[in-house]
């Protein structure tokens, strides 16, 4: 049974710092999923728990063992990479026992385990192959068994999906989610696919430039972004942000206008703005509803009929250009004008230093 | 007539290796089979009766049956050195490729030096004399180690950075020790380019000549190639016995060519070009 516990990890390559403090804290079989644009640290962080990249600052807790200064065979872990690193010269059978021998587990129970792991995995018939003569898949599954047999407190994935074929890729994705529920061990996973990390993940860790920018359940972050990456970051498509100005404070109720958008009243918690101030609110492209007495008017850039949904480009009148995504096949005319309402309930607030307008972070 | 404009190259080609290669080497076989009074002559003449077997004895036998010596001695200084080389070279090129560190750049400096530099033979017989390794087989050994070993790391650090850190890696996780990872990982991932190796230094060493004649001299230590003098004097040179000499000990050789032929190349191209 082991949790893992970060506190204030930092890391840097000479002058440069990667990770700059980080605190995050997983309970024992929960399924983390680390998030973020490519180079965001995502991978140096979870490198970091493996033990293959030194720790600069903070502490490292698995389970109750410190394991700043232990070497990656003790930590308790195993480790599934993007390019699988299965060894070449070596059979499925002995990748998969090669910890084991290492370790000098007898040969009987070292055969069991193998077996079992082949078991869970369906791949029993694969054993006397040679890594060369695998699919992509049957790799990855390599990689995963080799993983399993070692009885790991946590497991930790590198983009393991990101070298296969979409298709197998759903497949793999559903096997994981699956596994880990028969395994019940923690696991972290490193994604830049945020379907992976939306579908797979109990809790999602935004990071950015080597800052967790969110921690939470993939909804949480779906629905209240603490900040405009996580906002932009979470949610496909992307969701759509425009400036406005505060107008009128009265209580709770917010009147808002901006160059795209009329003026409008929205439930804000009190004191959380002032007259004046300028913001930026999101809207989820799904949100955007066509009305004839919407608050935002634009006209009709490109259009992608899908047949289940249209997506439309919208130009407002700023140059901005939003997207909508509308239920069902729309005929829509490019160049003609068209006037959207949003659903005021949705609308996410972000004050001018990007944060999330929320009662427990009152702008001074 | 297309056919002669597309393969004349191709053909006057293997017309001049064959005369740079081949008349050569018959030359050699030919003279083998001559006796002393024909062989003197030097000649690109058929043999005059088989006096092969009788060349050969007479090799063999003299100077208290030295070639045999030779061949021993040989074939220690060749395994052993190769050996080393083998065993050293893809640990120094394997922590070179993986490992950086300030001291790199002097590292691959010396390592250069090494190819280009020629040997200073009289402060190096100085040296062994003074550790008590001249004129020892386990001298001329660390000799043969120390002069290959420049090219033997190059070889593999280039094949080395083929193979992806992740191995390096997944091996790390699994549980392995650094002596692990490189020797139940890296080493037979390797085997192409030791191949190579093995092959381009043994017979490196094996026809070495100069080497032994400095660091290793009297009769009891003579190598194969040193036999060659015990046929050539001032005033008098028995060319049918030096010449059945040189057959004798170009054998070994061309055996370890012909059977290792397709893997020297596929190691020596490995690692040029990224897969």
């Amino acid at each position: 049974m082991a949790g893992l516990e970060l506190k204030s990890l930092y890391k840097s390559y000479g002058e440069v710092e990667v990770i700059k403090g980080v605190d995050l804290s997983v309970d024992h079989g929960e399924f983390v999923v680390f998030v973020g644009p490519s180079g965001c640290g995502k991978s140096t962080l979870l490198r970091m728990i493996a033990g293959l990249e030194e720790i600069t600052g903070g502490e490292l807790w698995i389970g109750d063992t410190l394991c700043n200064a232990v070497e990656p065979r003790d930590r308790g872990i195993a480790m599934v990479f993007q390019s699988y690193a299965l060894y070449p010269h070596m059979t499925v059978y002995e990748n998969m026992g090669f910890g084991l021998k290492l370790a000098k587990t007898p040969k009987d129970v070292r055969d069991a385990k193998i077996r079992e792991a082949a078991r869970i995995l369906q791949m029993e018939n694969l054993l006397e192959r040679k890594p060369g003569q695998l699919s992509g898949g049957q790799r990855q599954r390599v990689a995963i068994g080799r993983a399993i047999v070692r009885k790991p407190e946590v497991f930790l994935f590198d983009e393991p999906l990101s070298n296969l074929d979409a298709a197998l890729r759903v497949d793999m994705r559903m096997e994981l989610s699956k596994l880990h529920d028969e395994l019940g061990s923690t696991m972290i996973y490193v994604t830049h696919d945020q379907v992976e990390a939306m579908t797979l993940a109990d809790k999602i860790v935004v990071l950015n430039g080597g800052v967790v920018q969110q921690v939470g359940s993939p909804i949480e972050l779906y629905q209240r972004p603490a900040n405009l990456f996580v906002a932009g970051f979470i949610g496909s498509p992307k969701m759509n942000f425009a400036p406005v100005n505060v107008d009128r404070v009265e209580g709770t109720s917010v009147t808002i206008s901006g160059k795209d958008i009329a003026a409008m009243t929205l439930e804000i918690p009190l004191n959380a703005v002032q007259a004046g101030d300028v913001l930026t609110i999101g809207v989820r492209p799904h949100d955007l509803v066509p009305s004839p007495s919407g608050a935002i008017v634009g006209r009709i850039g490109l259009i992608e009929r899908l047949g289940n949904e249209t997506n439309v480009n919208i130009e407002l009148p700023s140059g901005a250009s939003w997207l909508a995504v509308l239920d069902g096949d729309q005929a829509l005319q490019r160049g003609a004008s068209l006037i959207m309402n949003l659903d005021r309930a949705k609308i996410a607030v972000f004050d001018a230093g990007g944060q999330a307008v929320t009662a427990e972070k009152p702008l001074a | 007539m297309s056919f002669i404009r597309k393969y004349w190259l191709s053909a006057v080609a293997i017309l001049v290796s064959v005369v740079v290669f081949l008349v050569p080497f018959a030359f050699i076989v030919l003279t083998a089979f001559k006796d002393p009074k024909q062989a003197s002559l030097l000649d690109f003449s058929w043999p005059q009766g088989n006096y092969l077997w009788g060349n050969i004895v007479e090799v063999v036998t003299t100077r208290n049956w030295m070639l045999v010596t030779a061949f021993v001695n040989s074939s220690i200084l060749t395994v052993a050195s190769v050996a080393l080389l083998v065993i050293f070279g893809a640990m120094v090129g394997f922590v070179l490729q993986r490992r950086k560190t300030r001291l790199n750049g002097l590292i691959e400096f010396l390592i250069l030096a090494g190819l280009m530099i020629p040997p200073a033979v009289v402060p190096t017989i100085w040296l062994l004399q003074g550790i008590q390794l001249f004129g020892r087989l386990h001298g001329l050994i660390l000799i043969e180690v120390a002069y290959g070993l420049p090219f033997t790391i190059l070889l593999y650090r280039a094949f080395i950075s083929t193979i992806p850190r992740e191995l390096d890696e997944a091996a790390i996780i699994d549980g392995a020790r650094p002596f692990d990872v490189f020797f139940k990982v890296i080493l037979p991932l390797l085997w192409p380019v030791t191949v190579t190796n093995i092959v381009v230094q043994s017979v490196a060493i094996f026809n070495d000549f100069t080497n032994p004649l400095y660091y290793l001299p009297g009769n009891a230590n003579a190598t194969v190639q040193l036999t060659l003098y015990n046929f050539q004097s001032q005033f008098n040179t028995s060319y049918n016995l030096l010449f059945t000499n040189i057959v004798l000990i170009t054998i070994p050789p061309l055996i370890v060519f012909l059977f290792f032929n397709r893997q020297i190349v596929a190691g020596m191209t490995a690692g040029a070009v990224k897969g």
